[in-house]
């Protein structure tokens, strides 16, 4: 049975067993890498992608799953990375290594959309399931709050 | 850090530049370097360097040789060659080295990075500055010193006239190589000591950053594989009928131990056409493991025999002054043994690897902290030499340590020399959680003594843990006189000492996690420290100070300056001793590692056995920061990891095997838990620049340990700290 998934705007039927995760299908079949592999449980958020605009972890999402439905991945979240949280996570020079910030970064957005101006409490509580070894939840935290601050139109 | 990872010292001085001038009309730097003896006890010598690169249109590559995992090493590294150089940051592309030893030594660990390389980097800068001031002096016929050169143009002092660098390219590298070029004075830096982005952050926040896990290439299959539970144990069988004739699946392969520190303990993989297909047929297969000798290793009941061993004379391996003598006559008189456990690396990006071995070539891409390990360790599995392994650096989505060990590319090159395919293998969290190399788990008592004066008079400390050289030595069943030296040569400069090996034979594979052995070293003479303070009736960070101010040896001088200096900076940031709420407390630690300083005030709130780390200020010298927003986030780091390795649970073994599998029952420090304020300061930067990666974690969880006790009364004398 086939499937049919709008990535990033693009449409694409594949064959591949529904069975497979989003994320590998991302990763492996479309080669869009920037979503990533962490824990395959839902306990890290890396793999984190919108699907019809909500935040999900594409290791627990089935292709079966996403049929027909708008996949948009961190290589889509914006045409040249001028998303307003894009720019914030440049300018608080928030990655390290860099390999969790594509799902933190999708994770925030999906935040974003449902609470335009976030306390500390609600990124702190919307972001607690995205892990960084690197230590740059302090550097989220001020992104976060400035990108809301960005879209609101006044940042300060 | 062990004896093969001892701080590096530098064996000689003696740089020398190599020029090249290319038919492409470019102008190649490179730079010898002196060889560390990382990974490479004994050897030393010199070879041909890293590469600085501009085209004849003025562009400018810079090779980074060392590993990028996050540190920001392949941002500070090239600004401060493009600072000499006097180029134009914004002219300036970063690329990765392959491991080529061109680049000397590439294995990124120890904090070296900017200890043993930033000096000839400069002079590699300082020298193509003085070789594009000289083309453009020889262009004018005027003398070099008429001559300067600003953000990629030489000017001529004499009448104005300038030249950009690309039309000085082609004359530039006909002319003789500087042997000891000038460098700037630090008020002519242009890059070094500010806080220019790092070159990778735009691609990172876009998706566009291609890690060890992410390389493609055509024909690419995808493996999963599981290993042996236990260190030692081998497969015994492998029932392959519930995937036999699965779609997309390539072949099962059994892959035996590879006898070699960095090789793979062995397992059965499954290469397929996707890593999905790989993993769902990997977990139809019965197999059935023959267990070995390791097979009672039991974390509990190990850290208990530590126990015992440190609590009763274990080998004496350093003494000075009477203990004896120091104890008779002590006025204050405490003992405390310390308990740590092992401690997994975890990073988001676990083990990961693309290796395409062919009859003429082996090619690798691989998330790596030394390249050149896996060209040895590659080399000796396929009978090759270690130069015909090609090995393209990827960017590591974390390592702190476990990239160095390179036991996934070689299970990548056995895989695809089995299938004769390019294959990219991705360990599941669960295999990365339970093959890893793991941070000690060690036991630690001390006994010290403080005179009617308030001086702290003498020192016993017991150590035992498995030791990382029993990866390459399995004679190796304690702690060398080598490993105990962060005691015997603690700046704390004791008079009477004595320093005890207990034994810890190993029984998994023991490795190098980010501030390694300084870990437990900074937990307990830090904790221990405060605790003697308490007995004798002191505040501690008076204590602290009394115990460097006593210290008269000539040799620790500069030690006890830096390390009082960092120490009285973190109590003024945190405000120490000001009036805090019920419930909450301050506690300091100060710890020497790595060539640098590091002390922390951890502000925590402590209700029932609920802990909560408001604020941590963290005082700094690591000499000259080469870029202080880079070096904070290292800082930010360190709290980080050293809460999640004080407040999240160890890696346990029971029956030999890994108990712990994913972040469920290994979780990392979360966002939430995370302080909301941590402050950072730099001091001492007259000094010259050391490491910044791990003199920051061992100061978290013994100053957590000494807020806690502040808040609660109640002393935590394990890792993880655990409040009863």
């Amino acid at each position: 049975m086939s499937h049919t998934l709008h990535v990033n705007g693009q449409q694409h039927t594949t064959d591949v067993d529904g069975a497979m995760p989003l994320l590998w299908f991302l990763r492996d079949t479309l080669e869009l890498t920037g979503t990533k592999y962490g824990c395959g449980m839902g306990l890290c958020g890396a793999c984190i992608v919108h699907l019809d605009g909500e935040a999900v972890q594409s290791c627990l999402v089935t292709l079966s799953e996403a049929d027909g439905k708008k996949v948009t991945t961190i290589e889509g979240l914006s045409e040249d990375g001028s998303h307003p949280l894009q720019i914030a996570w440049l300018h608080n020079n928030v990655s390290q290594c860099g390999y969790c910030q594509p799902g933190q970064i999708m994770k925030a957005a999906d935040l974003l959309r449902q609470n335009p101006a976030p306390s500390v409490g609600d990124i702190d509580a919307a972001m607690e399931g995205n892990l960084c070894r690197c230590g740059t939840y302090l550097r989220v935290r001020k992104a976060i709050a400035d990108a809301a601050g960005q879209m609101n139109g006044g940042a300060k | 850090m062990s004896t093969l990872h001892k701080e590096m010292r530098t064996i000689s001085r003696r740089d020398f530049l190599k020029a090249t001038g290319l038919a492409t009309g470019g102008l190649f730097i490179g730079v010898s370097l002196p060889m560390g003896v990382l990974g490479s006890a004994g050897s030393t010598g010199f070879e041909p360097g890293a590469f600085i690169h501009i085209a004849a249109n003025g562009d400018t590559t810079l090779y980074c040789g060392r590993c990028e995992m996050g540190q920001g090493i392949s941002t500070a590294l090239p600004a401060a060659v493009a600072d000499e150089l006097e180029a134009d940051w914004t002219r300036v592309t970063v690329l990765q080295g392959d491991a080529d030893k061109k680049y000397g030594p590439q294995s990124t660990g120890g904090s070296q990075s900017i200890n043993q390389m930033l000096e000839p980097m400069r002079k590699a800068g300082a020298a193509g500055r003085e070789m594009l001031i000289a083309a453009a002096a020889q262009t004018w016929n005027v003398p070099p010193g008429k001559c300067h050169a600003k953000s990629h143009v030489v000017y001529n002092r004499v009448d104005e006239r300038s030249l950009p660098y690309g039309e000085l390219v082609a004359l530039a590298s006909t002319l003789p190589v500087p042997s000891d070029p000038v460098l700037k004075t630090r008020d002519q830096f242009q890059y070094i000591g500010k806080s220019i982005q790092r070159h990778d952050q735009q691609d990172m926040v876009v998706g566009r950053r291609i890690y060890g896990a992410d390389k493609k290439v055509p024909g690419l299959k995808y493996a999963a594989i599981r290993h042996v539970p236990v260190l030692g144990a081998t497969v015994k069988s492998v029932d392959r009928s519930a995937v036999e004739g699965m779609q997309g699946v390539v072949d099962v392969v059994v892959i035996p131990r590879f006898e070699n520190p960095y090789g793979s303990v062995g397992g059965v993989a499954v290469v397929a056409d996707n890593t999905w297909t790989a993993t769902e047929a990997l977990a139809k297969l019965k197999i059935e493991f023959e267990m070995g000798k390791n097979a009672s290793y039991d974390t509990d009941a190990y850290k208990k025999q530590l126990v015992s061993n440190v609590e009763a004379p274990a080998k004496i391996e350093f003494e000075k002054g009477s203990l004896d003598q120091a104890f008779a006559e002590a006025k204050v008189r405490h003992k405390a043994t310390y308990v740590g456990g092992h401690i997994s690396h975890s990073p988001i990006e676990p083990m990961a690897s693309l290796a395409w071995v062919q009859q003429d070539k082996c090619e690798i891409w691989a998330s790596t902290q030394d390249p050149e390990s896996i060209q040895k360790t590659v080399g000796a599995y396929l009978g090759r030499e270690a130069e015909q392994i090609v090995v393209h650096v990827m960017a590591a989505g974390g390592a702190f340590g476990r990239k160095h060990m390179c036991d996934y590319v070689q299970e990548a090159a056995a895989l695809s020399k089995a299938v004769g395919a390019p294959v990219q293998l991705t360990w599941s969290r669960e295999e990365d959680t339970r093959t890893g190399y793991y941070h000690s788990c060690s036991a630690q008592h001390i006994e010290a003594s403080v005179d009617a004066g308030g001086k702290l008079t003498g020192w016993l400390h017991r150590a035992a843990f498995p030791p990382i050289a029993s990866l390459f030595n399995p004679a190796a069943e304690q702690p060398s006189a080598d490993d105990l030296g962060a005691v015997s040569k603690h700046p704390y400069g004791i008079g009477n000492m004595r320093v005890e090996s207990g034994l810890a034979p190993a029984h998994t594979r023991i490795g190098w996690f980010r501030s390694v052995y300084h870990v437990f070293w900074g937990f307990a003479i830090n904790a221990f420290t405060d605790e003697l303070a308490h007995e004798a009736g002191v505040d501690s960070l008076q204590f602290f100070r009394n115990i460097y101010d006593s210290n008269n040896d000539a040799e620790q001088a500069e030690q006890v300056k830096r390390s009082r200096a960092v120490l009285d900076k973190a109590a003024e940031m945190a405000g120490w001793g000001k009036q805090l709420p019920a419930n909450h407390g301050m506690g300091i630690a100060v710890h020497h590692s790595f060539a640098s300083y590091a002390a922390m005030v951890v502000h925590v709130e402590v209700v029932g056995k609920a802990i909560r780390v408001h604020r941590v200020d963290c005082a700094v010298d690591c000499g000259l920061v080469l870029n202080p927003d880079i070096a904070t986030a290292q800082m930010e780091g360190a709290v980080v990891m050293g809460m999640s390795l004080a407040l999240h649970p160890e890696i346990s073994l029971k029956n030999g095997a890994v108990v712990n599998s994913n972040f469920h029952d290994y979780p990392l420090l979360t966002i939430s838990e995370a302080p909301s304020v941590i402050n950072v300061e730099f001091i001492g930067q007259d000094y010259r620049s050391t490491g910044i990666g791990e003199p920051g974690v061992p100061t978290l969880a013994p100053a957590l340990a000494n807020a806690i006790f502040a808040a609660s009364g109640k002393r935590c004398r394990s890792l993880p700290i655990e409040l009863v």
